[in-house]
């Protein structure tokens, strides 16, 4: 395949070549396969990667208006690539973050110290939709609120930022082993060459880490992945879970809480169930704390939790932390737990419910991306230099309405990756979403779900706005 | 197992072997319209609608009509059975509700018998009854069998057998002998209707249940009604008999062990006892083999209650919901 037509462009980090066109060291390999590849045999394998996908059901659900739709992710065969010295630097980084996370969750739900000593303002976290007053004296096993992290990484020239951390209920670890075992074959032979970090193992490390997890004197608990059940749309990753640890699939109508306990019902009656891997949101976990109306938790489910007869993961509340507000100050929890400096930055964030911030992100909207703080999932969200002068006349309007509701950041010129577009090599935008996992000890497997705007130019890489996937390749030396 | 999970398991046994049945219906049907007499085609329908306790909407089965009619209403109830949407017990809204129960258990099954049920719901999912009817429907419905035949080969060499396995069996089984007994019953309704007594009805019943060979093993050429009855009631080595049925639905319940509640798990027990007990004493000496047939499958949907509430749906009675009672 050539690669004419690839644009490389000064001011946007290409993941395989350096600015000068020559590719990277740790790249060379995948450059010379890809150059040496005929165009049908690429297409091939393109297209044999997609079918694969459709023939196992590797799904997601999109609601539209009238019916659920079962879509595939549109998945790209060729793989990112990174050193395995810079990926070691990155999992340093974000250990570093997850553990000041869990230390700023389990203070603002006890003494607030960071907040009586004056990091964070109260109103940040008290005022915070996610911050969950129900949780206060909560006691997470192990001191371990999020056990299970995914966070977003972006790479621009200056390096890497973590843009967003998904501490609640992190999606799309599924795809990063499904996409691994088709790529890996459709590229068998430099994969065999290449000496990929596995992530195929990440069941294990998941199961041992909800293992940990487990309440006190439990030995061999007995664990089980809470899903809101068939028609949600990441259905497939629970199904997935369930199966690589191991685990009953279950909805909240097979519990039942009885005298502080949490049990399942199997054919045989009632079964006790130790660790809840939950994969609903707070809201829905326990009608007779959060939602009243919801149908998919257990009632009790909460006291049951706070007994500490059952655990899980992750704790509720959590949703605090990965505010988008709340997550301009995660350098400063990092300084005041860890008296540390940040390994991996923050990209910078304009809080719009301050005066100064407001007035610079109504004069800079062109430049600026500006968030809900209270979505998600690419939705609520503008793009200044992509949206036209009435979409930004809008978002002025709803800034100047409710500004404690957004925040704006740069548009950042995340890094681009060569993609196999209609038959072309063709450089596209893409982000990195690696999975931390802390119980008694924080392991990260050598992989990630790395996403891509499909669209060339585009910046949105969210499944649910048509953003694609590919395999993410750590490599050792030697 | 999680109680829903095995009612899932069980009804993907239930729904495959529904439409592996139709499928092997309307081959045999479909087959008969490239050169049986019209008479024998008008036959062929009324068997498969009174097996399914159906009329057909427009009721073409009314008269019979010539070559050019027959051949229509053929493409009409075809349709119906195959892929009509409004039609529960369709071919294609069969395939679709056993993946649909299966996607809610993938982690229960193994990943190729997911794929192997997927596959075949993916190419049904986007066919119409103009995509097969042009070429050779009948060998549009013998992949259909074949697609379900290699679901079940799949499942016996990769699935675990843990109690999930012996719902599915269980479900397989006990649709299975539902349908037989209602076969057999619509075949008899249908020759009385019809009042030739045609060796052609019979034979195609055996063919229909891989019968035939085994009926030709007995003594003599000619087809009787009754022993022809009697082969696909009793026959021990017959896989569709009805014996072998209820033979494995001893088997698989017994293998699933007890519920919550050890009464309901011997109601379900003595049940399939019943049943057992019509083949081996009423049926020899019965003179309603009709109605004998339909007590059969009303034995058999009572034990599909007993199964549901003895595993799936079995009350649970918690403190706080005692307290309650004890308040009004």
């Amino acid at each position: 395949m050539k690669f004419d037509g690839y644009d490389l462009d000064a001011g946007v980090y290409d993941e395989l070549f350096r600015s000068d066109g020559t590719p990277r060291s740790h790249g060379r390999d995948l450059y010379e396969t890809l150059l040496e590849a005929s165009d049908d045999d690429m297409n091939a394998i393109g297209e044999w990667v997609t079918r694969s996908f459709t023939h196992e059901g590797i799904t997601f659900t999109v609601y539209g208006d009238d019916e659920a739709d079962e879509r595939i992710i549109p998945i790209d065969c060729i793989p990112r690539v990174m050193a395995g010295a810079e990926w070691r630097g990155l999992a340093r980084g974000l250990e570093q973050r997850l553990a000041a996370l869990n230390a700023f969750l389990r203070d603002i739900y006890d003494s607030a110290r960071i907040v009586s000593d004056g990091v964070i303002p109260p109103d940040m976290v008290f005022g915070c939709p996610q911050y969950r007053i129900e949780m206060q004296g909560f006691e997470a096993p192990r001191g371990i609120w999020v056990a299970i992290c995914g966070t977003d990484l972006v790479r621009t020239v200056d390096g890497f930022r973590v843009l967003e951390d998904n501490l609640r209920v992190p999606s799309g670890v599924s795809y990063m082993i499904a996409i691994r075992k088709a790529t890996k074959s459709a590229m068998r032979l430099l994969y065999r060459r290449s000496r990929v970090g596995a992530v195929e193992d990440y069941g294990l490390v998941l199961r041992r880490t909800l293992h940990e997890m487990a309440p006190e004197g439990c030995d061999d608990p007995t664990v089980v992945l809470l899903t809101p059940g068939v028609y949600n749309s990441a259905f497939y990753e629970h199904m997935f879970l369930a199966r690589q640890i191991g685990a009953e699939l279950v909805e909240g109508r097979d519990l039942v809480v009885e005298d502080g306990y949490v049990y399942m019902r199997t054919t045989a009656g009632l079964r006790r169930v130790d660790v809840i891997y939950r994969r609903i949101d707070d809201d829905f976990l326990d009608p007779l704390v959060f939602r009243p109306d919801s149908l998919l938790g257990a009632p009790g489910l909460l006291h049951a939790a706070r007994l500490s007869n059952v655990s899980v993961v992750n704790a509720p509340g959590t949703g605090v932390a990965d505010d988008k507000s709340v997550y301009a100050f995660v350098p400063d929890m990092i300084r005041y737990y860890l008296a540390e400096e940040p390994l991996i930055p923050n990209v910078e964030t304009y809080l719009c419910r301050r005066p100064e911030d407001l007035e610079y992100t109504l004069d800079n909207l062109e430049h600026l991306v500006v968030k809900r703080v209270g979505e998600s999932g690419g939705y609520g969200m503008l793009v200044g230099p992509h949206a036209s002068a009435e979409e930004r006349n809008r978002f002025a309007s709803l800034l100047r309405q409710d500004p404690a509701d957004f925040v704006a950041q740069p548009t950042l010129a995340l890094s681009r990756a060569p993609c196999l577009i209609d038959g072309r090599l063709e450089p596209r935008h893409v982000d990195l979403r690696p999975f931390i996992l802390s119980g008694g000890e924080t392991r990260i497997v050598p992989g990630a779900f790395c996403r891509i705007a499909m669209r060339r130019g585009s910046l949105v890489v969210n499944s649910s706005q048509g953003g694609g996937a590919k395999d993410f390749w750590v490599l050792e030396e030697g | 197992m999680l109680a829903r999970s095995a009612e899932s398991l069980y009804w993907i046994g239930r729904y495959l072997e529904r439409a592996s049945h139709l499928a092997r219906l309307m081959r045999q049907q479909t087959e008969s319209l490239v050169d049986s007499p019209v008479r024998d085609i008008y036959f062929g329908w009324h068997r498969i609608y009174g097996t399914l306790g159906r009329r057909p909407h427009t009721g073409p089965l009314d008269t019979e009509g010539d070559e050019y009619y027959t051949l229509a209403d053929s493409f009409t109830l075809a349709d119906d059975l195959t892929f009509e949407a409004t039609m529960p017990d369709s071919i294609r809204n069969c395939f679709s509700l056993a993946r649909e129960n299966a996607r809610q258990v993938r982690h229960r099954i193994s990943a190729e018998m997911w794929a192997s049920l997927n596959r075949p719901y993916l190419r049904l999912r986007d066919m119409e009854i103009q995509d097969i009817w042009a070429s050779t429907p009948e060998q549009f419905y013998a992949n259909v069998e074949a697609d379900i035949d290699t679901f079940r080969g799949v499942s016996s060499s990769t699935m675990y057998r843990d109690q999930g396995w012996h719902f599915i069996r269980m479900g397989s089984l006990l649709e299975r002998a539902e349908l037989v007994a209602s076969v057999l019953g619509a075949q008899i309704a249908a020759v009385r209707l019809f009042a030739v007594p045609a060796d052609a009805y019979w034979t195609s019943l055996l063919r229909l249940f891989h019968a035939f060979e085994a009926y030709q093993q007995g003594d003599g050429l000619a087809i009787d009604a009754g022993r022809v009855l009697d082969l696909l009631v009793s026959d021990p080595h017959l896989p569709d008999s009805l014996s072998m049925s209820v033979l494995g639905l001893h088997r698989e319940l017994s293998a699933i062990g007890d519920g919550p509640d050890r009464t309901a798990t011997s109601q379900a027990r003595s049940q399939v006892d019943h049943m057992s007990d019509l083949l081996r004493f009423v049926w020899p000496r019965t003179s309603d083999a009709e109605g004998l047939f339909a007590e059969f499958r009303i034995a058999g949907r009572r034990l599909h209650d007993l199964v549901t509430e003895t595993y799936f749906d079995y009350p649970v009675v918690t403190r706080s919901a005692r307290i309650g009672e004890f308040d009004q």
